[in-house]
C-alpha cells in the first residue's frame, strides 16, 4: 500500500471502478458458479473454487466486503455446489472471524505466511466436508481426501495472483 | 473489522462491535441451517431446485462444446490400429450373433414360463430422458446434474439409468434440471446380485468413482475379476436386471467394481418411476415413524 502510493503510476482519468466495492463479492459468486461447468468428475479432485477465491480476497485485504456478507455468499455457494445448506454459511463466517483474530496477532505478513494460512484453512474446509459427509454415513476414508487437498493448496497461489490482478483493476491502479 | 482499535470515534467502535456480532450471527445461522439440512433435508428442496434451474442453461449449453471436443479426441484415437480392431470386432460380432439367437430362444421360453406362472409383468415406462451435464467437483459426495426436471415429470427418489447401466437416483429436482446421487456415492446402497450365479450382494459407492460390493452371506468371497453386478430389484426402488458395475479388484471379503455407466461418457440418462412405489412408500413411512 505504502510503496504503491510513493510511486504514482496512475494516469489521468484512471479512477477506481464505480462498482469497486462489489467486485470482490461478485468474483466469489462467479467462482462458485464454476461448479456449473459441464465437467464430470468421478474422483472429486477439483478445488472448492468459491472458498479459494473467498480466502484469497480476505488474505489480500482486511475489508474486501462487510463481514456479514460472508453468510449470504456462503449460502450461494451451498446452493450451487450441492453442499448441505448452511455448511459454507457457517464456515465462511467463521473464516472471517478467525482471520480477524489472526490479523490482531500477526506483526507482519509475507507471501509464504499467507500460503501456509490458506493451506490450513483449505485443510479445515476439506476436513469439515468429510466430517459432515460422515454424519450422513457418506464419508470415504480420510486418506481419499488427500489428493483434493494437495491440489487445492497447490493452485491457491494462482488464485491469489489472479485476485491481486482483479484488485488492481478495480482500484484503477 | 480491519484493525483492533479504530481510534477514539464512538461510531467506529460501535461499527466494529456490530460487525463482530453480525459474523457470530452468521456462524450461528449457518450451523442452524446445516443441522436442518442434515436432519430434514426436504426443507430445502425448493430452493435447491431453483438454484439448479438458474445454472442449467449454462451447463447444458457448454456441455455440447465439451462433448464435441471429447468426441474429436476419441474419434482420432479410433484410427490407430484400425485394421486389427476391425478383425477383432468382426470376430466379436460373430460370437454375439450366436449368443443373440440363443438369447431370443431363452426369452421366448421365459415368456411362456411366466405365462404359466401368471407372473405380473411390469410395464417399463420412461419418465424422462436427459443428459448428464455436470457433477459435484470437490466434496466427498458424488452427485451429477441431469438436464431434466419436474417439468418433465422427474420427482425426487426416482431411479436413473442409461442403456449401459445404473446411474443413481434423483435427490434434488428443479423445473429444468435435477441432481442425481450417483451409485459411486457412499450414501447410495443398491441391493444387487452377481450375474454369473445370482448370489445376492450389496453395492455401495466408495466416493471416488468406484463401487464396493459385498456378499450378503458371510463366507467365501464369491467374486472373480470381470464379474458383472446387476440390480436385484429388492427394496422396490431400482428395477431389477440393470447392470451396475464390473469387478476390477478383489479384497478380503468383497470386491471393488467400476460402474458400467460412466457418468462422464454416457450420452443419455433415462429417469424411470420407482420400480415398486408401494414398497418404497412403506419404507419411507417406516423410517419417518422411527425418527423422533
Amino acid at each position: 500500500m505504502v510503496r504503491a502510493a510513493l510511486t504514482p503510476t496512475r494516469r489521468i482519468g484512471q479512477a477506481p471502478s464505480p462498482y469497486a466495492a462489489y467486485v470482490p463479492a461478485v468474483t466469489v459468486v462467479v467462482a462458485t458458479l464454476l461448479s456449473a461447468l459441464p465437467i464430470i468428475s468421478t474422483s472429486g479432485w477439483y478445488p472448492d473454487f468459491g472458498y479459494l477465491v473467498f480466502i484469497g480476497w480476505r488474505l489480500l485485504r482486511a475489508d474486501p466486503w462487510p463481514a456479514w456478507w460472508a453468510a449470504p455468499l456462503g449460502f450461494v455457494n451451498d446452493l450451487f455446489t450441492g453442499y448441505p445448506v448452511g455448511f459454507s454459511v457457517a464456515l465462511w463466517s467463521a473464516t472471517m472471524l478467525a482471520l480477524d483474530l489472526i490479523d490482531r496477532r500477526t506483526m507482519w505478513r509475507d507471501y509464504r505466511t499467507e500460503w501456509v494460512l490458506a493451506g490450513v484453512l483449505i485443510a479445515i474446509d476439506e476436513w469439515l466436508q468429510w466430517r459432515v459427509a460422515r454424519l450422513v454415513d457418506a464419508a470415504p476414508p480420510l486418506s481419499q481426501m488427500a489428493p483434493a487437498l494437495i491440489i487445492s493448496i497447490c493452485v491457491f497461489p494462482l488464485f491469489a495472483w489472479f485476485i491481486s490482478r482483479i484488485d488492481a483493476w478495480r482500484l484503477g491502479r | 473489522m480491519a484493525t483492533a482499535r479504530p481510534g477514539w470515534s464512538r461510531r467506529a467502535q460501535y461499527g466494529l462491535f456490530f460487525s463482530f456480532l453480525a459474523v457470530i450471527a452468521g456462524i450461528v445461522v449457518g450451523l442452524i441451517l446445516l443441522t436442518m439440512s442434515l436432519v430434514v433435508p426436504e426443507q430445502f428442496d425448493r430452493v435447491r431446485g431453483a438454484a439448479l434451474d438458474i445454472t442449467s442453461p449454462v451447463t447444458g449449453g457448454l456441455h455440447k462444446v465439451t462433448a464435441t471436443a471429447e468426441g474429436l479426441f476419441s474419434g482420432a484415437g479410433n484410427y490407430w490400429d484400425a485394421a486389427s480392431q476391425n478383425a477383432e470386432l468382426k470376430r466379436e460380432r460373430h460370437a454375439m450373433l450366436r449368443r443373440m439367437v440363443e438369447a431370443k430362444a431363452i426369452f421366448q421360453e421365459n415368456q411362456q414360463l411366466k405365462a404359466v406362472l401368471e407372473l405380473r409383468e411390469h410395464e417399463r415406462s420412461t419418465v424422462a430422458v436427459g443428459r448428464v451435464v455436470g457433477s459435484s467437483f470437490s466434496s466427498p459426495r458424488r452427485f451429477a446434474i441431469l438436464s431434466a426436471g419436474t417439468s418433465d415429470g422427474v420427482r425426487i427418489g426416482m431411479p436413473v439409468r442409461s442403456p449401459e447401466g445404473l446411474i443413481g437416483r434423483i435427490i434434488d429436482a428443479g423445473a429444468l434440471a435435477s441432481r442425481v446421487l450417483l451409485v459411486s456415492d457412499r450414501a447410495n446402497i443398491v441391493p444387487a446380485r452377481l450375474l454369473r450365479n445370482g448370489i445376492p450382494v450389496i453395492a455401495q459407492g466408495r466416493g471416488d468413482g468406484t463401487i464396493d460390493v459385498r456378499p450378503l452371506e458371510v463366507g467365501r468371497n464369491p467374486f472373480k475379476r470381470g464379474d458383472i453386478i446387476i440390480t436385484s430389484g429388492t427394496g422396490g426402488l431400482y428395477p431389477p436386471l440393470v447392470p451396475i458395475g464390473r469387478v476390477v479388484r478383489l479384497d478380503d471379503d468383497g470386491a471393488v467394481a467400476l460402474p458400467l455407466a460412466d457418468p462422464a461418457t454416457i450420452s443419455f440418462a433415462i429417469v424411470e418411476p420407482p420400480f415398486e412405489p408401494a414398497a418404497v412408500a412403506a419404507d419411507a413411512a417406516a423410517s419417518t415413524a422411527e425418527r423422533p
